[in-house]
């Protein structure tokens, strides 16, 4: 079995529809939903689907754009923090990067775009803003890919590589991603609801960044048993046997080792996926409650396991874990919470992410 | 210090070849009817890996700056009417799993890089992190044709794949990397530069990304 070091967290923080992650932790133990119906393709039009976007963030691009604002505010606790150097690597990862900016070109003309386009100069550029060195490595897999650069930043402090990690997730929605979710289906004028049983699935996006500093002995939680699988059996689909999701979940059940945890699954809204998902977790960790926050904040792609860690780490501090937001009824099995819940009587979280190819992650978070 | 050694290699440079004419060349290596809706650079890659004849037990390291550029170039095309397939197909480490979903081959762990200046050298110590018996890092990237006027995608076709093993026997290169003083300036590395090191079996000494030096020593 790969090994994943167990390392901690100093620091950290995200940003939502809902604000940053006291805020969107509150939101969510109130039950608010952030997503709301817009036009797919934003300005051009089209059906309304569930979207949630930063505060006062418009959907449409501009240049530069308009997602710099919030993000600098969300990191404003990093400045002069020397991040970028050799000793303070900066982990990047998203799935979207600037690539609306590349829609709007294409749609618009408007060549000012192009300089956010493409990952690396759009990070570059990122990079330049936040005022980092250049020692950032980039990582793109889609929505599993803030768990890589968790993994990869535990992996370069466990070296002795560096002496702090910063890894940084953002993923901004625009027409681009909701435009291919939308023609996947998947994306629809239904409301997700996480984990029910129902007879149509429905995802929504949202807009979401976030960012986790991580130590070797600082902090007060740990990371462990952080672990990948990849099915590659098919671009949008699962194994039916779920048994990606439980090759997955087999090393964070061995690190759990019989404490008592709660479990924030991916719970996008689709049927198959959450049903494969919901059965392994349980079987993995029976009796243990599950919840799952996209039907509130939207599904925040590359970015959602760095923002769903921070909401799992705030949880952890304020003794509070909000339920299952979205989903009313009853659920594939009954390990699912709608309602918030104590934190006090688990030992810790199991955090789960899934991504196109089959992609899995999922990692223990404790008290360290 | 972090060490592997290249027990195997695979390099292809196709330089201005259309899609079309790759797929008519390799269609082959693949598997019946696969290829209808490979990328370029997802036949390229995949046939880069097949020649390593990659196994459930390695590891994935993927570098590339621009990825499945044709795709996304057709996949902007498509709106208002945005094509389900080439979103997908678009997706950044579409191109190794175009491979590995073809021969359904799962791996553990996969970790798709992008970037410019310090890709290979990040690709690297992510493989050289890897407890895996074996890690295949490859990478490539595929012409573009209107992003390309734009200078927003690659302006030349190629793929490589390595196999990384901790043993030197039978190696055809020993890769190192080392820290070295933060104070060190690190050069640029890029993907091409690094392709045609391994094209053309060029050793390698340079401080390429902050605080890391990359040796490539060929046997």
């Amino acid at each position: 079995m790969p090994s994943a070091p167990a390392v901690r967290l100093l620091a950290t923080e995200c940003l939502t529809a809902l604000g940053d992650a006291r805020a969107t932790h509150a939101a969510l133990r109130r039950g608010e939903v952030a997503l709301q119906p817009r036009p797919v393709l934003g300005a051009d039009g089209g059906e309304a689907v569930p979207l949630a976007l930063a505060p006062g963030r418009g959907y449409d691009e501009t240049a530069p754009p308009n997602w710099l604002a919030p993000l600098q505010g969300m990191s404003s606790a990093l400045a002069g923090g020397g991040w970028g150097t050799a000793r303070r690597p900066v982990f990047v990862t998203s799935s979207n990067f600037g690539v609306g900016s590349l829609y709007a070109y294409r749609r618009h003309g408007d060549a000012a775009h192009l300089a956010f386009g493409t990952p690396h100069a759009c990070v570059e550029w990122l990079a330049g803003a936040m005022g980092w060195g250049p020692n950032v490595t980039t990582v793109s897999h889609a929505c599993v890919s803030a768990h890589l650069g968790l993994l990869l930043a535990s992996r370069t402090l466990a070296a002795g590589l560096a002496e702090q990690a910063l890894v940084f997730s953002f993923d901004f929605i625009s027409p681009f991603v909701a435009g291919g979710f939308y023609a996947l289906k998947i994306l629809n004028a239904g409301f997700p609801a996480p984990y029910a049983d129902r007879p149509t699935g429905s995802i929504g996006l949202g807009d979401g960044a976030a960012y986790a500093i991580l130590t070797r002995e600082r902090g007060d939680f740990a990371l462990e048993g952080q672990s990948l699988y990849n099915e590659m059996h098919h671009f949008t689909a699962n194994r039916a046997d779920g048994t990606g999701f439980a090759a997955c979940l087999a090393p964070v059940q061995a690190a759990v080792a019989g404490r008592r945890v709660w479990l924030k699954g991916h719970g996008t809204g689709t049927l198959e996926a959450g049903r494969l998902e919901c059965g392994a977790l349980a079987a993995a960790f029976p009796g243990a409650p599950l919840v799952g926050w996209k039907g509130s904040l939207g599904h925040t792609l590359g970015s959602c396991g760095l923002v769903e860690l921070a909401l799992a780490c705030e949880s952890i501090r304020t003794g509070w874990v909000p339920g299952t937001v979205g989903t009313a009824g009853p659920g594939f099995l009954p390990n699912l919470a709608n309602g918030e819940f104590a934190a006090r009587d688990t030992d810790g979280v199991v955090c789960a992410s899934n991504a196109f190819g089959g992609a899995h992650a999922a990692f223990f978070l404790a008290h360290a | 210090m972090l060490e592997r050694y290249v027990q195997a290699l695979s390099a292809h440079d196709v330089g201005l070849e259309e899609p079309a004419a790759t797929r008519d060349r390799l269609k082959d290596r693949f598997p019946r009817g696969a290829t209808r809706r490979m990328t370029q650079l997802g036949l390229l890659v995949g046939t880069a890996l097949e020649d390593l004849g990659p196994g459930t037990d390695d590891a994935v390291v993927y570098a590339s700056a621009y990825a499945e550029t044709r795709a996304l170039e057709g996949y902007l095309d498509s709106f208002p009417a945005a094509s389900p397939t080439l979103f997908q197909t678009s997706i950044h480490p579409s191109a190794v799993q175009q491979a590995l979903i073809g021969r359904q081959l799962p791996v553990r762990e996969f970790f798709p890089l992008t970037g410019r200046l310090h890709l290979p050298a990040h690709a690297l110590q992510a493989a050289l992190l890897s407890d895996a018996s074996r890690v295949l890092v490859c990478g490539g990237e595929e012409r573009g044709t209107w992003l390309l006027e734009r200078n927003a995608a690659s302006d030349r076709t190629f793929a490589f794949a390595l196999a990384l093993v901790p043993t030197a026997a039978g190696a055809l290169a020993r890769v190192r990397l080392e820290p070295v003083d933060a104070a060190v300036p690190a050069v640029a590395l890029t993907l091409p530069m690094f392709f045609d090191a391994l094209r053309t079996r060029q050793a390698l000494d340079l401080v390429a990304a902050p605080g890391l030096r990359l040796e490539v020593e060929w046997r």
